[in-house]
């Protein structure tokens, strides 16, 4: 049975050099975006269609779920294709791209200055998109496994370049006709886009590889996985075909519901998997992160009701669709990075500084070269934060609000304090 | 499951020494948690060739195991030329844990 001769030494994985500035850049900008939001705290009781909520919603998006899922992505891509990272170049350009361009988008929503900082930041954002999916595509008909995780992850980048494409079209739309209607009625296609597309594919396709993993759970179910992935991608195009059609824009639930639908399997095979782990006891990374996994109902149902009430009253439910976008971004999408950054990083970090001493010495383990109680504190007020911001956000009171900004700067900053201790982390003089 | 060898007794030395290899992610050794498929001596040449795996092929921590592993034998044999290799002829599988790698992670 083990008479098969030796293979080779290990593979080479991606260079940690490659990997820790996205954790760090992405760091500083859910710093920023906390920041902007108590700041602008008042701006939550009104319109989303505003400035300061357009800048914070980019800065979350793209400058903190999207880098850090790039930077996790060039590490985590190997593991899912068992192949390497087709070019450690192009992971840079496309840090250095989005690392630009992000800032310029973001400063010409805030000031809503259509002209060439957010035409530039968009297109620098493009770019670094095209880069990563060349990467992607590269990397994975390189691989040796061709694998559902896989087609998740490179499906999900080509709705990213889809969305952040449709963006720069959006943004070039303020100055010049180039769609049939204005800017905000083309907003639900590039959010959505977005959301289901680039994130909610993402994020299904890696942790449904990776949550089994890190439980050393036996639960495998590809067929499952596929039925999820049709559903996800089958409700983006409706919801595309339904919107731009006015005559059937009733029948817009239909793709919400497949959506939900496919939320409530995803949620059903990580129970699954949980239920067969062979590691008994959770650790809290892996908690919060399976967490999120149950915080992913709540936006959807959001949602339904929103839609619910659209269809019956007609006119904005603007409160309830603020509150929808908050919970995708600072609910399940922050919530697993949360977690899944201190399942991730220690491990890059460790790998980079006790290497060399593996088997011989003396070595930390890697969750503790953070701090744990720090991690912990964090956990409580973010935990605290989401709520007292989502209840001011549904009862419009800025009270309610600016309690919320504070625990989510509290959660930023103890954040920032453990990934800036792990990435200038070095080894102790003996 | 222990792995497969041409020389019980010395292995039995090498496998006390790979004990103090750990997953780092998962806090268990390598013996428990089945990682080692093969250990050869040729004791003409002063030789050991390790036979290996992995709990998936591109591990971010397996060039870390690896080494690690390297590392433990070398200190072990000190005068035999170590060679560590990796096999992935069957993958690794929960089933290859251990009795006691399966009571450390009941614990």
């Amino acid at each position: 049975m083990f008479g098969v001769p030796v293979s080779s030494v290990a593979q080479k994985t991606t260079s940690h050099k490659v990997v820790l500035p996205f954790y760090g850049y992405a760091a500083a900008s859910l710093f920023a975006a906390a920041l902007l939001i108590l700041a602008n705290s008042a701006a939550f009781t009104g319109h989303y269609f505003h400035p300061r909520i357009l800048a914070i919603t980019h800065i979350l998006a793209l400058g903190w779920a999207t880098m850090i899922i790039l930077g996790a992505s060039h590490q985590l891509v190997p593991i899912l294709v068992e192949g390497s990272l087709y070019s450690e170049k192009l992971a840079m350009a496309s840090f250095i791209l989005a690392g630009l361009g992000i800032p310029l988008l973001s400063y010409g929503f805030y000031y809503f200055e259509m002209g060439w900082p957010a035409k530039w930041g968009g297109r620098l954002v493009v770019l670094a998109i095209l880069c990563y999916l060349i990467n992607l595509f590269k990397s994975i008909s390189r691989g040796k496994q061709d694998n559902v995780h896989a087609l998740f992850v490179f499906t999900a980048g080509l709705w990213l370049f889809i969305t952040a494409f449709f963006g720069l079209v959006l943004v070039y739309n303020f100055t010049y006709t180039l769609l049939s209607e204005d800017t905000l009625h083309y907003l639900p296609l590039h959010a959505h886009t977005g959301i289901l597309g680039w994130f909610l594919l993402l994020v299904m396709g890696v942790a449904s590889r990776l949550i089994p993993m890190f439980l050393i759970s036996k639960y495998r179910n590809p067929r499952l996985l596929w039925l999820i992935y049709l559903l996800i991608n089958t409700a983006l195009l409706g919801f595309f075909f339904l919107y731009l059609s006015t005559v059937l824009i009733n029948l817009i639930f239909i793709p919400a519901l497949m959506v939900l639908a496919a939320v409530f399997l995803f949620i059903y095979y990580c129970y699954r998997a949980y239920q067969a782990r062979l590691r008994k006891r959770v650790d809290p990374q892996v908690r919060i992160s399976l967490f999120s996994v149950g915080l992913l109902a709540l936006p959807w149902m959001l949602l339904l009701i929103l839609i619910g009430l659209l269809l019956r009253n007609g006119g904005e439910q603007t409160s309830l669709a603020l509150a929808y976008g908050f919970l995708v971004f600072f609910g399940w999408i922050t919530a697993i990075i949360l977690g899944m950054t201190f399942k991730t990083l220690p491990f890059i970090v460790w790998n980079k500084t006790y290497h060399h001493l593996a088997g011989i010495g003396r070595t930390p383990n890697p969750k503790d070269l953070f701090h744990d109680g720090i991690f912990r504190v964090m956990v409580l007020a973010y935990l605290a934060g989401l709520i007292f911001f989502t209840a001011g956000i549904l009862a419009v009171q800025l009270f309610l609000l600016q309690a919320g900004a504070v625990l989510l700067l509290g959660t930023a900053a103890l954040y920032n304090w453990n990934v800036f201790k792990l990435l200038f982390h070095k080894k102790p003089v003996t | 499951m222990n792995p497969v060898t041409n020389l019980p007794e010395k292995s039995k030395l090498a496998l006390e020494a790979l004990h103090q290899v750990l997953d780092p992610e998962i806090g268990l050794n390598v013996v428990d948690l089945g990682l080692i498929y093969r250990l050869d001596f040729d004791e003409e040449k002063k030789e050991l060739f390790c036979t290996m795996t992995l709990t998936t092929s591109f591990c971010p921590m397996g060039e870390s195991i690896t080494f690690g592993v390297l590392q433990a034998l070398e200190a072990c044999f000190p005068g035999y030329a170590v060679h560590v290799g990796l096999s992935f002829d069957p993958p690794w599988s929960q089933d290859l844990i251990s009795g006691e790698g399966l009571q450390f992670l009941n614990r």
